[in-house]
């Protein structure tokens, strides 16, 4: 009996959040957002790697003669700066902007499981885009021998830093109204946080390797080789942390007398 | 048991609600009554633990709405004023997310819904997505979702407003039969919905509550001293005057335009609990009026919520 008692609270938690996820997964599905999503990534995707020339080393994919997807695994960071915020933008924004907030808000759901429900109706939509890229391997590896390991660390780099940018992109929708400004402040904070390490070694050098540790695209460059460090794994999850308390955080404001 | 003490709220400069207390029995239907921009809203919105207070306390069955506002928010259907809706989604499915979050079984979602559905009139538009929907069937999706887990206490901001006249009386007989064996409280600006629905009526005004109690209560209350209106026929304003003066319990008598050219209209002002009208018709038969017309006026509530709500 007592068991039952304390058990209850968790599962109604769970019961909340998988709810709120799949309402938000429903709204990307029912509407054309994740089909022009999903599309728009593929498109990018495959013309990038076929098609364009490497930004870094300036050689087709044919030249380079490497049945790999690290070239494009080298530019998805940046494609996700663009993408993830328009998926996280209506979060809270459009509920706060419709007013259907005051629904969420008088039901008796907490504060951390509408963040969390947010956050993973979101990260299940990156997944399923994720999933939508897994003929790309299946072609190149069709032309050569793939580096199944380094593809699943890649895939699994992607999935992190993936969560990272959404845990962003949904506190910053949790900070206005305005669906624009919520995309834009996601992109603009998701930028920063990539490209931090580069923008300062330019002025200053010295402190490129610190900076290089805050910076997305230094944990990232070390997924992409094929190595998986705790290390990686604990900076994109503290981003998710620290960015999901900041939004709880924010939607509590509403309590301040 | 919903217990309301000294219930204020500031909006940085604006004071919306001044302390404001009540008390609602279970069972009770009652009507939130005021002008716009009365407070009822801010109110309701303080009662759902939407917004805070910024003093004073609510405990709802014992609870308290700031210590333990999801006690208080699983007792409670809420329909906000604007009646905000996910319009993407199908009614059906909407209805089963609210199901869901509200705590209702798995295995009792489907007869919930249905239920609902059944009791707000939207059966036959279950797999409409919402966007679609006439604002009638907008509202009932809303009511729908605010009574879905079937709550001891439903809280109804402007249940009827933009309906037409045949929507409004569907939902104020739907509002009556929901408050058979539940809480209810609503608001609204408009008087015939609150005597056609409410067993009780708070009346609020520049955030203060200025009346409290039945439609009898407030009509006995505002009607204590007694007006008359006479109308004779051929007899001079002067004398009628003076002959009704005369009667025990007439504290004033005004000659008042008449419409017609020979009858002249009086008013005739008693004390209260005296009733003057057959004194005033035997003075007539005495005189030999020709009586056109005896009429007592009865201060009805839409005279006293205008009394009551009349900006100074």
């Amino acid at each position: 009996m007592e068991t039952t008692a304390r058990s209850k609270p968790k599962s109604n938690a769970l019961r909340n959040v998988g709810a709120l996820a799949r309402r938000e997964m429903g709204f990307y599905f029912n509407s054309p957002v994740a089909y022009i999503t999903i599309t728009l990534f593929l498109v990018v995707c495959g013309v990038y790697l076929f098609s364009m020339d490497d930004i870094a080393t300036g050689r087709s994919f044919f030249e380079d003669n490497e049945a790999s997807l690290r070239k494009l695994f080298d530019v998805i960071p940046v494609i996700f700066i663009l993408i993830i915020p328009a998926i996280t933008m209506r979060l809270l924004a459009e509920e706060k902007r419709s007013g259907t907030i005051e629904l969420l808000f008088t039901m008796p759901v907490t504060d951390t499981q509408i963040a969390l429900g947010k956050f993973l109706g979101g990260l299940a939509f990156l997944a399923i885009t994720l999933l939508a890229t897994i003929p790309l391997p299946f072609i190149v590896g069709t032309l050569g021998n793939l580096d199944v390991g380094a593809l699943i660390a890649g895939y699994i780099g992607l999935f992190l830093l993936g969560s990272a940018y959404l845990a962003i992109g949904l506190m910053a929708s949790s900070w206005t109204d305005n669906q624009i400004v919520a995309y834009l402040l996601a992109a603009l904070i998701c930028a920063f946080f990539y490209a931090i390490s580069g923008m300062v070694s330019v002025v200053w050098a010295g402190a490129q390797d610190a900076m290089a540790a805050l910076s997305f695209e230094g944990h990232f460059a070390n997924i992409t080789r094929g190595v998986i460090d705790t290390r990686d794994v604990v900076f994109y999850l503290s981003f998710v942390v620290v960015a999901l308390v900041i939004t709880v955080q924010s939607l509590q404001a509403r309590n301040w007398k | 048991m919903i217990e309301v003490r000294d219930l204020s709220k500031s909006y940085d400069d604006f004071e919306a609600l001044k302390g404001i207390s009540f008390t609602v029995q279970p069972g009770e239907i009652v009507g939130f009554l005021g002008p716009n921009g009365a407070g009822k809203t801010t109110t309701m919105k303080i009662l759902t633990s939407y917004m805070p207070q910024s003093s004073g306390t609510v405990t709802v069955n014992g609870h308290d709405i700031n210590d333990a506002p999801l006690e208080v928010r699983k007792l409670m259907g809420y329909l906000p004023e604007a009646n905000p809706l996910y319009t993407d989604m199908l009614v059906y499915d909407y209805l089963r997310h609210v199901a869901t979050v509200r705590g209702v079984p798995k295995d009792a979602l489907k007869g919930r819904i249905k239920a609902a559905c059944e009791m707000c009139g939207i059966l036959p538009r279950v797999g409409q997505r919402i966007g679609t929907l006439s604002k009638g069937f907008k509202q009932r999706v809303g009511l729908a979702a605010a009574l879905i887990h079937d709550p001891e206490i439903l809280i109804l901001d402007e249940p009827t407003s933009g309906l037409d006249p045949n929507q409004i009386v569907e939902i104020r007989n739907l509002i009556k039969r929901l408050g058979e064996n539940r809480t209810i409280i609503l608001s609204t600006h408009n008087l015939p919905e609150v005597m056609a629905t409410c067993n009780r009526m708070l009346i609020v005004h520049n955030g203060k509550l200025v009346a409290d109690g039945t439609a009898a209560e407030l009509e006995k209350r505002e009607s204590a001293s007694q007006r008359l209106r006479v109308l004779v026929k051929d007899v001079p304003g002067d004398a009628a005057q003076a002959a009704l003066a005369g009667i025990a319990g007439v504290r004033e008598v005004h000659e008042r335009p008449a419409a017609e050219a020979a009858a002249t209209r009086l008013e005739v002002v008693a004390d209260e609990g005296a009733d003057v009208r057959a004194d005033v018709y035997r003075l007539a038969v005495e005189q030999g009026w020709e009586l056109l017309g005896l009429e007592r006026e009865v201060l009805d509530l839409e005279g006293l919520f205008r009394k009551l709500t009349r900006e100074i």
